[in-house]
């Protein structure tokens, strides 16, 4: 009676996403910003199923796609050429409602010897720009968008999905060496986007979790010196809880896993201007914390 | 039921709702898609209920029923907490009614675990429905801006005000003076809810009497909405009845209300889709004693329904046929809430306001 999809499935550490498309540019778009993905059985577990298709045929003039997750269109078409974007941004949304098994902070991850660099920022704070150039530098890749903490064991998984870099951090992080970045979109809704992708070894390591030894929140402000203070452990537990995307969900979980982070975590507040300066500095920081 | 081994020959959609009710031991790929159809009809908090204790869960589904299951702890702690602030204005002078799911909560009905809260239902004599409203914009509870149009709707045609919200709170408040609409064919007096109605142990609310509650349900189901994906509204059903089966007389109270209030129609859908889906226990007898619909309706409802109620496949946009069969459920709807001499103009006021913002909103994007 149905005929059966051909998902293509991606298995980004904490989760498995499968998405099924007819659409060519999408799926060479995918081969692009997810270059490490073995290919995978489609009808495996997946936690978020999705299709993207192009809205109905007769609207050539304005051709547009649309995101199907089970059955419902929860949200507006995109145009048709900034798939990536729409099955990137629509598959964290999906993710964010369904991941409350973990505390899932709005943040960058990073890493060395399994011991973690959690950035939680509000958007428009230079996280994702910070999360790029540290992993240049040398550290583990974890997530950019999501950080995901298992209260069961206080560690925090992989989620490796690609960077989305926004209008003029495309540039800076694409001028540093080793920088692979995907198509720009240009003009979305967020504006320009493109994808930074990890490097393999963090792709292989997707599974591997990380302690976490440093919390920095960071505030990028055109020109700014660098300025960096300690954050006291209760303050620092609520800007954990406020950066969440499920902090209130989770409920007394929620509430013990942000203050014993907090608790055994140092935190600090980073105001930069210059990203070497402030990747130099977080080095230290992160050397000092251990 | 307890029988796991048969389950691989079962469908999707029997199996959900078998899962409501048994834990079931399925592989991975069954549950992914047990879990987007439980998503799909809001039953996902129901299934984790049941099945997150079950030891031999794949790690996996454990996760997503434990998601599920504090989604929901959180739906209730919200309804709760705005239950709480709603006490205070209850003073003793005439009774406040909880419809639904808080009296499923606060009477700690075994059916209110894993079940999504979405608002709060009140039901308070007409003749007190101004003091009420007044009581809680007093208090800080503010009305969603209406055009005149839809506001006059909800006075003059609806049975409830329009939605009330207390700024920074996500839980809506709709206060009611009937459980069916004025206007509708099934419209009846509500006084005796009131005289039948019990005080809830510990608050200050009320609840409707067993058979009521059930009756509420089935009209609530069968006639107010268009139907779309609401098979849990069945599972409520099945809730209530399996809640009071076997308490002495609840079956022949139950036809005897439903013969007073004529709502024998809606309550005889109501236990026939539970007893069919969810093998609600319903005993034959009780069925034999309502009066059934018309053959040509039970062909037409046995049609339709699984159709717009039970959830499709997951993996594609709906197919025609179930577009169809939801039209049709909303025209059935639309029917039963007022006569077409009034449902003609209405429904035109309304397409015509869609059409208007639609090209509103093209102006608008072909502007940006």
């Amino acid at each position: 009676m149905t005929v059966s999809l051909d998902y293509r499935l991606f298995d980004v550490g904490a989760a498995r996403i499968a998405v099924a498309s007819s659409l060519d540019a999408f799926r060479r778009h995918l081969d692009t910003v997810y270059p490490h993905q073995e290919v995978l059985d489609g009808s495996a577990f997946a936690d978020v199923r999705m299709s993207l298709l192009p809205q109905s045929a007769w609207r050539l003039h304005t051709r547009q796609v649309e995101l199907w997750s089970e059955g419902q269109r929860p949200f507006e078409p995109y145009p048709a050429n900034s798939a990536l974007p729409l099955f990137e941004w629509g598959s964290n949304w999906l993710l964010a409602q369904r991941l409350n098994a973990y505390l899932l902070l709005h943040a960058g991850v990073v890493a060395r010897d399994d011991k973690a660099l959690i950035l939680p920022a509000e958007p428009g704070s230079g996280k994702s720009t910070l999360t790029c150039a540290l992993h240049l530098a040398g550290w583990r890749f974890l997530s950019d968008e999501f950080g995901v903490i298992d209260p069961e064991s206080d560690e925090v998984l992989p989620m490796l999905k690609p960077a989305a870099l926004k209008n003029q951090s495309i540039e800076v992080i694409g001028a540093r060496p080793g920088a692979v970045i995907g198509p720009v979109f240009p003009k979305t809704r967020k504006g320009d986007v493109a994808h930074f992708v990890p490097d393999r070894r963090s792709f292989e390591a997707r599974h591997r979790r990380a302690q976490p030894r440093l919390i920095v929140f960071p505030r990028y402000r055109s020109g700014a010196p660098l300025r960096s203070r300690r954050v006291p452990a209760a303050q620092a537990a609520l800007r954990v809880g406020l950066n969440s995307f499920n902090y209130q969900v989770l409920g007394p979980v929620g509430f013990g896993i942000t203050t014993r982070l907090a608790q055994s975590v140092r935190a600090h507040e980073l105001v930069y201007g210059d990203l070497d300066e402030a990747v130099a500095h977080i080095e230290t920081l992160f050397r000092d914390a251990g | 039921m307890t029988n796991h081994a048969s389950t691989s020959d079962i469908a999707d959609v029997p199996l959900l709702l078998m899962g409501l009710r048994t834990p079931l031991a399925i592989d991975e790929a069954r549950w992914e898609r047990l879990l987007r159809i439980g998503r799909l009809t809001g039953l996902h908090g129901r299934l984790a209920a049941r099945n997150l204790l079950h030891p031999e869960l794949p790690p996996p589904v454990r996760r997503h029923l434990l998601s599920s299951a504090r989604v929901a702890a959180f739906r209730s702690q919200m309804l709760r907490a705005e239950l709480f602030h709603l006490a205070p204005l209850c003073r003793n002078d005439f009774p406040v009614i909880l419809l639904k799911g808080s009296a499923y909560v606060l009477q700690r009905r075994r059916m209110a675990e894993g079940r999504f809260a979405s608002d709060i239902d009140l039901l308070v004599p007409r003749e007190q429905l101004r003091v009420m409203e007044d009581r809680l914009k007093a208090a800080g509870w503010q009305a969603q801006k209406l055009d005149a149009y839809d506001e006059r709707y909800y006075r003059d045609w609806s049975h409830e005000t329009p939605p009330l919200r207390y700024p920074g709170r996500t839980l809506e408040v709709d206060l009611h003076h009937a459980i069916t609409p004025v206007t509708g064919r099934r419209a009846f007096d509500p006084a005796t809810l009131f005289n039948r109605s019990q005080p809830i142990p510990g608050t200050p609310f009320y609840a409707l009497c067993a058979e009521d509650q059930v009756l509420h349900a089935c009209l609530h189901c069968f006639n107010d909405g268009d139907l779309e994906l609401r098979v849990r509204e069945v599972v409520d059903i099945d809730g209530l009845v399996r809640e009071y089966a076997d308490r002495p007389g609840f079956w022949d109270r139950l036809g005897q209300r439903a013969t007073e209030l004529r709502l024998e129609r809606p309550l005889w859908y109501g236990l026939h889709y539970a007893h069919k889906w969810l093998a609600c226990p319903v005993p034959g007898s009780a069925v034999a004693a309502l009066k059934q619909p018309p053959a040509l309706h039970r062909r037409l409802m046995d049609m339709l329904v699984p159709m717009t109620m039970l959830p499709p496949s997951p993996d594609h946009p709906p197919a025609l046929k179930v577009k169809c069969a939801r039209v049709l459920m909303l025209a059935r709807h639309h029917l039963l809430r007022m006569p077409p001499h009034m449902l003609a103009p209405h429904l035109t006021r309304k397409s015509l306001r869609r059409m208007r913002a639609h090209l509103r909103g093209n102006v608008e994007a072909g502007s940006a």
